[in-house]
């Protein structure tokens, strides 16, 4: 395993000879600004093959905006982005819809396409990257999306038929649908109560058990974040500030880390 | 294993020369440098759609169902209007033509007002009214609810996909909608003549057709084009561009269709100039 973390400052590294087969994303000196607006102003983070890093730290301090500058939603000003062993500063557009292909991306509104129903939001992704296929075999993959995340009845509903929760997780079925190598939820629990919450925290670890992916899960939610995390990192003023798993974390001796968990 | 780091916040302080300045100079400053920056943004954008345009891949599927949407839901409510229109100005300038003894010319007058100018300009209006906001507000809520990065990221191209599509179908479907409410309008005309007289309908239409001229009908057609693509980028402009949360919504909605309907008058004051040019 490689860990990488915090202003560089603090880099260690174990099972080196591995590392690079387990490497699938490598931030190094990120930095963006929005006018005087720092808000990453050094991240060093390094994910590994199916695991589940969950990222914390107060509203503002730039976590969404790690993860959009992982997909090119957001350019970053400096720093080096590694994405399955591409540099995604020196991609082309086409390159980058290439590696997007491998990505999924969980947002935290659901981003769902309210003009379509469950079955359609599910078609389009499926129509858009695997071209023309027999619409037998995207029916048939539609359902199993929809049914995997408990939702096999609702393919002709619009998503203003849904609730906050059937929301998600036909969300989260739209973007598991192209079996990504990584999954970055952003908020995924975000307005839910506390029933739906666990169910969405059980359906993260369901998609890492059965995909083996990598996933980079941006919460407030410290349940989540407890059932969810392999690794945790927090994040203050954009830049990370510490790392570890939840019971290291949990009983830090730095009381503003601690204080997300108490 | 916990790492916590020690952090040395660089906080840099730049002293800054403030330079006084009255309170007029520095709204007038803001609002010109506003309009500048503006006005390039939508120079960027329209050169952006122009690239975009000519590019594979073609988003057919899409480009239709615009067609459906913002051609043919729109046939109602420019039928109405034009109707309106045609029955409106036939009725009320026909006293005019009366007091001058010039009754006979009243198809004429109405066929040379409809097709030349106010077919058109109105049909414009009542298109950026409806679809201008309509493509502003959808983009704008799309924008809001990250439904465009989420298209982006399931690697379609969202400009091709949204806006492309939008802007062509606009500027494809105005002049199509402005030959059918100048249709409807001429039959208003039609129905406003015989409401005090009594005109065949092949009478009324032999006089409308023997008053127009290729110059009166090239010109009105081709300038609906430039009134399409206008209403259909801006509205895509406004909602693409709008700010992230709901009021964004609303001003993208509002704008588009302020920004839209005069920027119909523009184009139509400019062609007016050109075809007067050609004319003499």
């Amino acid at each position: 395993m490689k860990r990488m973390t915090a202003n560089a400052v603090s880099i260690e590294i174990e099972n080196d000879s591995k590392q690079n087969d387990f490497v699938v994303v490598e931030m190094e000196h990120l930095k963006k600004s929005f006018g005087n607006n720092h808000v990453l102003r050094d991240i060093n983070l390094v994910i590994n093959k199916g695991e589940n890093l969950v990222i914390l730290g107060q509203s503002g301090t730039g976590k969404s905006v790690l993860i959009k500058c992982l997909v090119g939603l957001v350019d970053p000003d400096e720093g080096k982005m590694i994405i399955l062993g591409q540099n995604i500063s020196e991609l082309n557009e086409k390159e980058l819809i290439e590696i997007r292909k491998k990505i999924g991306f969980l947002f935290q509104s659901g981003a769902l396409y309210d003009s379509m129903t469950a079955r359609e939001n599910l078609e389009f992704p499926l129509r858009r990257q695997l071209g023309s296929i027999p619409k037998e075999e995207i029916n048939s993959m539609v359902h199993e999306a929809l049914q995997n995340v408990g939702l096999g009845g609702e393919i002709d509903m619009t998503p203003s038929e849904l609730s906050g929760g059937m929301r998600k997780r036909l969300g989260l079925a739209r973007t598991l649908i192209l079996k990504p190598e990584i999954m970055l939820y952003d908020e995924p629990t975000t307005g839910l109560d506390p029933i739906t919450s666990k169910e969405i925290s059980n359906l993260i670890l369901e998609v890492q058990r059965i995909y083996n992916t990598s996933s980079i899960i941006i919460t407030h939610d410290i349940d989540c974040a407890r059932r969810t995390a392999n690794r945790i990192i927090v994040i203050k003023d954009g830049v990370c500030v510490a790392e570890g798993s939840y019971t290291d974390l949990e009983s830090s001796t730095d009381a503003w880390v601690r204080s997300f968990f108490e | 294993m916990e790492k916590l780091i020690l952090h040395q916040s660089q906080n840099k302080k730049h002293e800054e020369e403030i330079i006084p300045e009255s309170f007029s100079e520095t709204i007038s400053n803001s609002i010109i440098k506003k309009f500048f920056l503006e006005v390039s943004s939508l120079t960027i954008f329209t050169l952006r759609f122009f690239k975009e345009v000519f590019k594979p891949p073609y988003e057919f599927n899409e480009l239709m169902k615009q067609f459906f949407l913002i051609g043919y839901k729109s046939l109602p409510l420019v039928a109405i209007t034009g109707f309106i229109i045609g029955l409106v100005l036939t009725i009320q300038s026909r006293p005019t033509l009366v007091k001058f003894g010039a009754e006979s010319l009243l198809p004429a007058m109405v066929a040379v007002s409809i097709i030349r100018e106010i077919g058109p300009a109105v049909t414009a209006l009542i298109f950026a009214g409806k679809v201008g906001s309509g493509i502003g507000a959808e983009l704008a809520s799309m924008n809001v609810t990250e439904q465009i990065d989420a298209m982006q990221v399931s690697g379609t191209n969202p400009f091709k996909f949204l806006i492309v599509t939008r802007v062509l179908s606009a500027t494809l479907m105005l002049p199509v909608l402005v030959v059918f409410a100048d249709t409807i309008g001429l039959l208003g005309s039609f129905v406003g003549v015989n409401l005090k007289g009594n005109v065949s309908f092949y009478l009324f239409f032999s006089q409308v057709f023997q008053s127009l001229e290729f110059k009166d009908l090239f010109p009105a057609f081709i300038k609906t084009f430039f009134f399409g693509f206008a209403i259909g980028l801006i509205g895509s402009y406004k909602g693409y561009n709008s700010n992230k949360g709901t009021e964004g919504v609303g001003k993208a909605a509002n704008s588009a269709v302020v920004f839209a309907s005069l920027m119909v008058f523009i184009i139509d004051v400019i062609a007016v100039q050109i075809t007067s040019l050609f004319q003499n």
